[in-house]
């Protein structure tokens, strides 16, 4: 069990390493898909700015919390 | 019988290029400190077994995904996954660009590791020594897998989709699995000879300016087929890269300007990974 950890830890960190950008992602992802199946074949460039925006807000995310000081 | 042209994906090419580069100088620097500090054949032993460990990879993986992952879902994975591995390496560029994180440095690196060999009593003698292979080994497989990761996925994401028939798609899938697989033999060819001349860790490569680029290139392609992967239709169709390009650079530069620190150097100390 804890192999199968270390290695799970071992991928998340070498493609991610960051709890932020990995949920931010995702979840833009999720409601991009949703919105590009609601609009069925026309999802365009709506869908596609959502896409972008939240990509731009987990970074922002992300860099906000690495640069707070770290409480003790 | 068909005849394949080979028509280079420079996207591709250049991706693993100047990722390949970047991962290049790092190993570099391990596997010169174990060269120099035990010897060279327990240190090119440990890297051409790394090397080898990596061909088989790209292959093999490279392989099976184009065989039994259908296109769309594989863009959806390679997208997603190719936004969070850019993030990742845009971060830490803009982390550095504004002065709030140390930038690499192969030297100071070099020195921390040969010291931590000559502590271990590690002497240099003409015997395969286990521990200098593995240390080379070790370096070179965990910089090369990045690499082998963006060769696979430009390699397989590229072209191929924008193909009319299936055919032509698989003539540029396999195009762009080539472009990438020879950015990163030409920038390998060109980290090693370097090293090789100089023998010294390649501390004038400007890293950070090429993760910032290559994080900004894995950001906009993972954004690009992630988005298809999901059915959106962008307008321009692969033209539209260029203002999702823009797009990121203007958001870094911005969120540059916003981090820095005023009046900090940017202080260069040894960051152990990336």
């Amino acid at each position: 069990m804890k192999q199968v950890q270390s290695i799970v830890l071992a991928v998340y960190n070498f493609f991610v390493g960051d709890p932020i950008i990995l949920t931010g992602v995702l979840a833009f992802f999720v409601i991009v898909g949703l919105l590009a199946h609601a609009m069925n074949a026309s999802a365009g460039l709506g869908a596609g700015i959502v896409l972008i925006v939240g990509v731009i807000l987990s970074l922002g995310l992300s860099l906000y919390r690495e640069t707070q000081p770290k409480k003790k | 019988m068909h005849v394949i042209l080979f028509a280079p994906d420079w996207v591709a090419g250049s991706a693993s290029f100047l990722a390949s580069a970047v991962e290049f100088v790092e190993a570099l620097t391990i596997v010169l400190v174990v060269g120099l500090t035990i010897n060279w054949r327990s240190s090119l032993l440990g890297a051409a077994l790394a090397a080898g460990a990596l061909a088989i990879i790209v292959a093999v993986f490279g392989v099976s995904l184009v065989k039994f992952v259908p296109i769309e879902v594989l863009r959806l994975i390679v997208g997603v996954i190719l936004v969070m591995f850019g993030l990742k390496w845009l971060k830490k560029a803009l982390l550095r660009y504004s002065g709030r994180k140390a930038l690499h440095d192969e030297e100071a690196i070099y020195e921390e590791e040969q010291a931590a060999l000559r502590a271990r009593g590690e002497l240099n003698t003409q015997k395969i020594d286990t521990f200098g292979v593995v240390t080379s080994f070790k370096s070179v497989l965990l910089e090369g897998l990045e690499v082998a990761f963006i060769v696979i996925t430009f390699g397989l994401a590229g072209n191929g989709p924008l193909a009319k028939t299936s055919h032509a798609a698989q003539v540029a899938q396999a195009n762009s699995l080539i472009s990438a697989v020879i950015g990163a033999v030409l920038a390998g060819a060109l980290v090693i000879s370097a090293g090789a001349l100089v023998r010294a860790p390649l501390a004038r490569v400007p890293e950070n300016t090429l993760k910032f680029i290559v994080g900004i290139m894995l950001t906009s392609f993972g954004t690009f087929w992630g988005g298809e992967g999901l059915g959106i239709n962008w307008p321009l169709s692969d033209l539209i890269l260029l203002p999702i390009i823009a797009v990121y650079l203007v958001t870094s530069f911005v969120t540059v300007q916003m981090l820095r620190v005023p009046g900090k150097p940017q202080a260069a100390k040894p960051a152990a990974q990336g």
